[in-house]
């Protein structure tokens, strides 16, 4: 049987992954994880909506990266604190990663100004990544906003294992998307009336796509991702929604949104978080979340501790 | 064989136990010890010793977020002491440490003295190589900062610790106090065996759009280089206090170079705090000590010790 994606972790890990807690001397797995590398800007793509994608020449990095990490970003020599950017994909063999990030505030702003050939100062790849499991073969990407980039690192991995997986993705956003939708070469069941448009890369690689926003972009579902993927969840049957699992990464408002529509169909769920952070390798707990475990609430560390965790865990049954 | 030497340049002496460098993690930068491991290059034997996370006697949720954000110079962060509780640090945390690469200090914090000294109490049955005495925690509502400020609070925290243990004790003072001399006498009175200078200084940053504290807790504590002269100056202040005493000072605030550290040497502290720093560059502490090992070698020095207190005054 193929590999699944992500790397593997203790069926347990779900309340209590892995920590300095739980090795035993001698034998520190999260030794070396993570690489500090000065990477080089060869590509840099402008998209409306101050979105900006970024290529960097960062091998190490890329040699490990999985779907859900997140590299931490010093933006620019005068403000030396670091910025967790998500990763959007990585090629280990040519040695490059890119990012994809919206100007926020003044780091993304300072980021955005960075030209090709200027010089990065990368930590990476930091975090637990999505972890696809085989019996659920029927992933569902959800994406909204600046939380696209890691749905289509996970697509992207997804597809290496020819046939496994049956994808599909949500992209929502409210600016214009930062690629260019094209009408869908795949057909979706479900999908209301004109809901046509696609990512174009995923339609590329086989991988079925649509697009939700209140903007009314042609081709894309006016309304929230949710109700789009309860129009596809509605359309396959009782067999074919039990092996649905549902990744998501966007606004936290719509990751409630994603956790609640997951609960109501008792699909397994996984989110993507961010929270400003500052050492971004498990040291300063600046950057956590509240979580429920079943000793009562925790307070987690969003960069290792996350910033993939289970929907249940932070959006508890109300 | 010059290599052997420049690395034993590093090495000194700190209440009796072998720093084999001058730079100290701070408490509160590098969890409880494996965390920066993570980074490849990284190494806990870069530092002569690692402070761990402030710890209390119970478990502690901390503050909500947002716990940090970036400011001219530094940075605020507002943790509210998150951690396991002394006991699950000693028994399950420390066995981890290999106490091989460095010297571990636990970093003593609670709400009243009577919980400082469990906490000592604790410690002091374990393998920590020291203790640092939190009386200057910016981000809790009570202790910390409640105690370092009144100089009769403080000597009465290290007198409690003092009686649980012979571990070495350093106390972390408060940059945020009328007179730091006179708490750093009153702790040396009391039995304090070295000395932390500074904590962060109180802070706030505001979002314009909110019109609201950027830090869930409204404001926090702020370190970075924007309080390195500050830090200097108290470190040299407390310095004027120990010379007679013999009483060695771990200098700490916005120290980023080599330059840095050697400032604080100058003003009189026998260690170097790197906090912030790490967050900037995890692989600072290298660059930190050859810098110094190229500067002693500059002046014709062998060893750290003879640059410590070595500030001339202006007439």
């Amino acid at each position: 049987m193929p590999k699944a994606p992500g790397r593997a972790h203790d069926a347990t890990d779900t309340d209590n992954p892995p920590t300095v807690t739980d090795t035993m001397p001698n034998k520190r797995p999260h030794r070396d994880t993570i690489h500090v590398e000065n990477a080089r800007i060869l590509e840099r793509a402008e998209h409306p909506g101050d979105q900006v994608i970024l290529r960097v020449h960062a091998p190490q990095m890329a040699a490990s990266a999985e779907p859900g990490q997140f590299a931490h970003i010093q933006c620019d020599p005068d403000l030396p604190l670091r910025r967790p950017i998500s990763i959007l994909r990585v090629d280990a063999r040519a040695g490059w990663a890119d990012f994809l990030f919206k100007v926020l505030g003044t780091g993304t702003r300072r980021l955005a100004e960075r030209r090709v050939d200027d010089l990065l100062s990368i930590l990476g790849p930091i975090g637990k990544p999505f972890e696809a499991r085989m019996t659920h073969r029927r992933p569902l990407l959800i994406g909204g906003g600046v939380g696209m980039p890691p749905m289509v690192f996970l697509a992207d991995r997804l597809r290496e294992i020819k046939g496994a997986y049956e994808p599909f993705v949500i992209m929502g956003s409210e600016v214009p998307f930062p690629f260019e939708a094209r009408p869908s070469q795949i057909v979706v069941p479900g999908m209301p009336e004109g809901v046509i448009a696609a990512m174009p890369l995923l339609d590329d690689w086989g991988i079925a796509s649509r697009l939700a926003s209140q903007q009314g972009y042609p081709g894309t579902f006016e309304g929230y991702v949710t109700d789009l993927a309860r129009a596809w969840l509605d359309a396959l049957d009782e067999e074919q929604r039990k092996e649905v699992a549902v990744f998501a990464c966007g606004p936290h408002p719509m990751l409630e949104a994603v956790a609640a529509l997951a609960r109501e169909y008792r699909l397994p769920c996984q989110v993507s978080l961010e929270e400003f952070m500052a050492c971004g390798v498990g040291g300063c707990a600046g950057c956590v979340v509240e979580v429920q475990t079943p000793k009562g609430p925790a307070m987690k560390r969003v960069c290792v501790d996350g910033p993939v965790f289970e929907a249940s865990a932070v959006f508890p049954a109300a | 064989m010059v290599h052997k030497l420049q690395k034993d340049m590093l090495v000194s002496e700190f209440c009796g136990m072998r720093f084999d460098t001058p730079l100290v993690l701070l408490s509160g930068c590098v969890g409880f010890g494996e965390e920066y491991t993570r980074v490849k290059g990284f190494t806990n034997r870069d530092a002569g010793a690692v402070c761990l996370k402030g710890t209390t006697l119970e478990p502690r949720l901390g503050n909500p977020p947002h716990r940090v954000c970036e400011t001219p110079q530094g940075m605020i962060n507002a943790i509210g002491l998150q951690n396991p509780g002394a006991r699950h640090v000693v028994d399950e945390i420390l066995p981890t440490l290999d106490f091989d690469e460095t010297r571990f200090i636990a970093n003593i914090s609670g709400s009243s003295i009577e919980e400082y000294a469990e906490v000592a109490r604790i410690f002091d049955d374990s393998p920590i190589d020291a203790m640092e005495i939190n009386i200057s925690c910016p981000n809790v509502k009570e202790g910390g900062v409640a105690f370092g400020n009144d100089p009769d609070m403080s000597a009465r925290v290290v007198e409690a610790v003092r009686a649980q243990t012979e571990k070495p004790l350093i106390t972390k003072l408060s940059p945020n106090q009328t007179d730091i001399q006179e708490n750093a006498r009153r702790c040396i009175e009391a039995g304090t065996d070295a000395f932390a200078v500074i904590n962060t200084l109180m802070g706030m940053a505001i979002d314009i759009e909110a019109r609201a504290p950027i830090i869930g807790n409204n404001q926090g504590g702020l370190s970075g280089p924007a309080i390195k002269p500050v830090a200097v100056l108290k470190t040299h202040q407390v310095y004027q206090v120990c010379r007679d005493h013999g009483i060695p000072i771990i200098g700490q605030g916005g120290v980023t170079t080599a330059d840095d550290a050697i400032e604080f040497l100058i003003a009189g502290a026998s260690a170097v705090g790197v906090g912030t720093a790490l967050f900037y560059d995890p692989l600072v502490c290298k660059k930190i000590n050859d810098g110094i090992v190229a500067y002693l070698e500059r002046h014709e020095l062998t060893e750290v010790a003879q640059l410590v207190g070595t500030l001339v005054l202006n007439g």
